[in-house]
């Protein structure tokens, strides 16, 4: 490594910052955990080895604490790279594979820690959640190793997992995930760690999490309305909108508030403002201020050979209806009220009652439509409630103007079933709470 | 919940004929009532049913459909609002006319949904409407009262009247004179008052304790709780409208640079002077009360006096059409001709619209004081205007050309530029150049430059809230527009306040109207039955000699500029041209005609008309 070697390239250092900012505001990182690697090519052609300081902040990374190394020898930036660069190096040897991220990813740590006398061999995390399920390949491997911090076991174990699966958990540590291009290394934390999240609410909310595990792996169908598209670099590009600057920031300041305020994974969801025979449409949803995603200008009319369900849904929603915009997330909250099961019922609830004073102000009533929903039923429930939760499929929303107000709803609707999460777990009767009028509506 | 019961309405058309001196009782199916649900709708289909589209609006051919809505007459919040349908004298196309006040609750009140009026009496007539019985009384003691005494006249009569009745400038055939209620509430533009008066119509009386039934109660009552719960929350309704009134607007709209001035020749007023006429200084110096239309908790009305001498207003649109278009900032000239207005039974954005063209074609040399009786028309005297509605609404000297509207009277002094109109109507207080939702809006009103039924867009600039859009978006522009319009359709249908929008949309009264039909009725239902009466006002439009180029603004908004956020703004033909295609197809009409297609009309109910 030279000593200036980080100006080479400052898209790639303002990426490694920006994702080690993310990692901290996400809880995803301590303020010295983790790290961070990929694979680049020099002017040349030299591939180096990529990787963030040991004790580094992540959250503040300097220049100098990324370091540059040979891939293939030892050279004096081994020294200052992370602790667990012989794991990343390993990693980013494997076919496909030219970026590394390790985090303490919490909520995944939480839901994959077990009483078992060690040595043990863990079971695997199954996602609940179609994110989960179809990105991760349906199970995160967990492992228990006795020196579990930069070891040569940790060597030789996580990269035999990261063969065959996109990311793999560390008993009681956190996250190690691969990928093809930094941002979609990013997307499989954020990923991994959200299953986690809705488990851990499913939890709180008495699901049988177990059985529901066992019923999804049996037929993902049943569960989720359609399988997810795989990631692919080719919605990594950022596109602007031209004419249109207006527009080009309301896209850009609602795809930061997704993702700012939780309601979506990064990189996940959808949105789309419609035209008279076009629309903007951006294939995530959820993406930082510093990131930028794409934006396609998608002919109302298109119809493809292989389908895009996400697309078709909003040029369906706008076929049939006066809407103007259309969000699609996945909140984590309301993937796990949707599954809720009331005491005394048999069956989840099949629309969500706010019980707080602005979820009430705003909707009496959110339905919640089941993964084989009808096209017919989602229409009319958008027309009448603006917002519907699919179980196993994220939520809808549309605005009849704007973006702003479509983002309005699904951002209430976080609010609204964090509180029916919070006070269930304090024991109170939610039944008792919801508003008189809303049995009416 | 799956039929239409019949629950809030009486499924009774009264159909009148003036000619014959007869009336007739009409039943409405139940089909018609669940489709067109009440008020703007059900009066333009049936309008579109009986009317000849290229009658003369002068002539006893022409048709005016009064209507009401299932929650008119229930406790609703706001549902006091009738809508009013006739041909225009102004425009010749469709009028379409909504009013607050409390006559069309009255109406309903006497056992009908709809009031259609045909033919032309022989001799001035007051129609008395009741449960019982339909009277033709003779109005020739009243014939050339204003419209305050006729209405002292006829309730003196019977305090249970409640009044309809046009003043000197409908009996007179002003083209932009209006139907008054309550004496100061308006069915105002597109000349609804000339129509009255072309067949000797002073007068509707209506009286009745007629009730509004309520299919399930329950239903109903959550859809009222959550809308009045809402209303009490929002910033526009629970508080600016009520303190300030709808000139509340008057400075903010400024701060947009959205005012007109002097025509619309710019929009640059001086701090100074907009504060000798805004909101604030109206309730400082000149409010006695806020008032409310039947069952409204909003209360935007005016009750104001000036020199001893009282009444209503003004009205934002009225303070900036008599206003700063005329380079008026007298508040004390404004609200006295105001007034003027109310009594003799003008609209005052055309008043104020056609007042500052006569003043810029004076100002150019284009006109002089032999044209005008000797009275110099300058811009600024503010002393002028009160007068100017006299001899307007009495067809007195020049006032005789001038109550012909801006667009005559510039064509007359072979200037039509200079008329400020979209269909020959007088463009209302909101430059367009400062909003292309708004510029589109105008052009495509059924009625001619209407903010209201064109969309009123303004809304969505300033107060539009998580609804707030691009002011100068070409994308957005034409979906937008034509989403404010349907909620215009939807609202002026249910015969409620357009300031309800600023709480919430549709949501609520679909609740409020299923529980009081007792159908269940979707925001579905109502997007399209917008859609429906669109297309309804356009064939009608068509059919009476409409053509694509007239959904176009004045030259003056394609050649002169003015600046809005520091950059010069204009609206070019060629990009109006853009504008409108792209609305076309919004609304799935034909391009270049603004045809709705076989197949659109099949889409939203409409085949075989």
């Amino acid at each position: 490594m030279t000593s200036d070697q980080w100006k080479a390239d400052k898209k790639l250092i303002h990426l490694f910052q920006t994702i080690g900012r993310i990692l901290l505001d996400k809880d995803l990182e301590d303020s010295h955990s983790g790290n961070i690697s990929t694979l680049w090519e020099d002017d040349q052609g030299n591939e180096k080895i990529v990787i963030t300081a040991a004790g580094s902040q992540k959250g503040d990374l300097d220049p100098s604490q990324i370091c540059f190394l040979s891939p293939s020898e030892t050279d004096f930036g081994y020294y200052k790279a992370s602790s667990e660069t012989d794991i990343h190096a390993k990693i980013l040897s494997l076919p496909g594979v030219r970026a590394v991220i390790h985090a303490h990813t919490k909520e995944l740590t939480i839901m994959t820690f077990d009483e078992e006398e060690k040595p043990n061999k863990p079971s695997p995390f199954i996602p609940i959640d179609v994110l989960g399920f179809y990105h991760l390949n349906g199970s995160i491997p967990v492992d228990w190793v006795e020196v579990p911090v930069g070891s040569p076991e940790m060597a030789k174990i996580i990269p035999k997992r990261l063969a065959h699966h996109k990311t793999t958990v560390l008993q009681g540590h956190g996250i190690f995930a691969k990928g093809s291009t930094l941002k979609e290394t990013l997307f499989n934390v954020c990923i991994a760690n959200n299953s986690g999240y809705i488990a851990r609410l499913a939890n709180k909310l008495n699901i049988d999490i177990q059985k529901l595990r066992k019923e999804i792996t049996k037929s993902p169908s049943k569960y989720f309305p359609y399988p997810l598209k795989k990631y692919t670099q080719e919605r990594e590009k950022t596109r602007e909108i031209q004419g249109e600057k207006e527009i080009s920031e309301e896209f850009k300041k609602t795809a930061a508030r997704i993702f700012e305020s939780n309601l979506s994974p990064f990189f996940t969801g959808s949105m789309s403002i419609r035209g008279v025979d076009r629309m903007l449409y951006a294939p995530k949803a959820s993406i930082p201020r510093e990131i930028r995603g794409p934006i396609e200008e998608i002919p109302l009319s298109l119809e493809k050979k292989e389908p895009d369900r996400e697309m078709t849904i909003h040029q369906q929603i706008y076929k049939n209806t006066d809407f103007q915009t259309v969000i699609h997330c996945y909140i984590p909250e309301s993937e796990a009220v949707s599954y809720f099961i009331p005491p005394g019922q048999k069956k989840p609830i099949n629309r969500v009652v706010p019980i707080d004073a602005e979820g009430s102000f705003f909707y009496l009533v959110i339905p919640i439509l089941p993964p084989s929903f009808k096209w017919e039923a989602l229409i009319r429930l958008l027309h009448d409630y603006k917002i519907v939760i699919i179980r196993g499929g994220g939520v809808w929303s549309v605005g009849e103007q704007s973006l702003s107000e479509a983002l309005h709803h699904p951002s209430s609707l976080r609010d609204i079933c964090l509180y029916i999460i919070g006070a269930y777990e304090r024991g109170l009767n939610l039944s008792k709470m919801q508003p008189e009028k809303a049995r009416q509506w | 919940m799956d039929e239409f019961k019949g629950g809030g309405v009486h499924k009774k058309l009264l159909e009148i004929d003036l000619t014959l001196s007869k009336s007739r009782l009409r039943k409405l199916n139940k089909s018609l009532l669940q489709d067109y649900i009440g008020g703007r709708a059900l009066a333009t289909r049936i309008f579109f049913d009986a009317v000849n589209p290229s009658c003369d609006p002068l002539s006893p051919e022409n048709i005016i459909v009064i209507a009401s809505s299932p929650l008119i007459g229930t406790s609703a919040p706001t549902a006091t609002r009738g809508h009013m349908v006739f041909k225009s004298p102004l425009t010749g196309f469709i009028g379409s006319s909504n009013c607050g006040g409390t006559w069309a609750r009255y109406m309903k009140s006497a056992g009908y949904d709809a009031v259609l009026i045909k033919g032309k009496a022989k001799k001035p007539v007051t129609l008395h409407i009741s449960p019982e019985s339909v009277r033709f009384e003779s109005a020739e003691k009243i014939w050339g009262y204003d419209v305050h005494k006729t209405t002292d006249i006829l309730k003196k009569n019977s305090k249970k009247n409640h009044i309809l009745c046009i003043g000197p400038a409908g009996e007179n055939l002003v083209k932009f004179s209006s139907v008054m209620n309550d004496k100061n509430r308006a069915y105002g533009r597109g000349g609804p008052g000339a129509v009255f008066g072309s067949k000797n119509l002073k007068a509707i009386c209506v009286s009745g304790n007629e009730k509004t039934s309520i299919e399930k109660k329950e239903i109903f009552k959550a859809g009222k709780e959550q809308a009045e719960y809402i209303m009490k929350a929002s910033p526009i309704t629970k508080r600016l409208l009520k303190e300030l009134g709808t000139s509340g607007l008057f400075k903010l709209i400024n701060v947009m640079e959205m005012l007109p001035h002097n025509n619309f020749q710019d929009n640059i007023h001086s701090d100074h002077k907009i504060d000798e006429i805004s909101g604030e200084r109206i309730k400082k110096n000149l409010l006695r009360r806020a008032g409310a239309c039947f069952g409204c908790p909003i209360a935007c009305q005016r009750h104001t006096s000036v020199n001893g001498q009282s009444g209503e207003g003004p009205e934002y649109e009225t303070l900036v059409m008599l206003g700063p278009q005329c380079e008026v900032y007298d508040l004390k000239s404004i609200t006295k001709a105001n007034y003027s207005c109310n009594e003799l039974g003008l609209d005052t954005i055309s008043m104020g619209g056609t007042t500052a063209c006569v003043m810029e074609l004076f100002e150019k040399g284009l006109i002089s004081t032999q044209d005008t009786n000797g009275i110099k028309f300058s811009f600024g005297r503010a002393e002028m205007l009160e007068q100017v509605t006299q001899l307007v609404a009495y067809r007195k000297g020049i006032g005789d050309q001038i109550s012909e509207g801006s667009y005559r009277f510039a064509e007359l002094f072979n200037h039509p530029s200079l008329s400020m109109s979209v269909k020959k109507l007088e463009i209302p207080a909101y430059d367009p150049r400062a909003s292309f939702t708004q510029a589109l809006g105008y052009m495509t009103s059924p009625t001619g430059a209407c903010h209201l039924r064109g969309g009123y867009a303004v809304s969505l600039a300033f107060f539009g809230g998580t609804k707030e859009i691009p002011r100068f978006s070409q994308l957005q522009s034409p979906i937008a527009i034509r989403n404010m319009q349907n909620l215009g359709i939807i609202q002026d249908s249910l015969g409620v306040c357009r300031f309800t929008g600023f709480a919430f949309s549709t949501e609520p009264w679909s609740r409020m109207l299923s529980g009081v039909t007792g159908y269940e009725y979707s925001s579905a239902e109502f997007e399209k039955m917008a859609n429906r009466v669109a297309a309804l006002e356009r064939v009608f439009n068509l059919r009476a000699g409409l053509k694509y180029s007239d959904d176009s603004l004045p030259q003056r908004f394609s050649s002169q500029s003015i600046t809005v956020q520091g950059k010069k703004t204009v609206l070019s033909n060629k990009f109006q041209t853009q504008m409108r295609e792209d609305y076309y197809k919004a609304r799935r009409w034909s391009v270049p005609e603004g045809i709705p297609s076989k197949k659109t009309l099949e889409t939203i109910g409409l085949e075989g008309i």
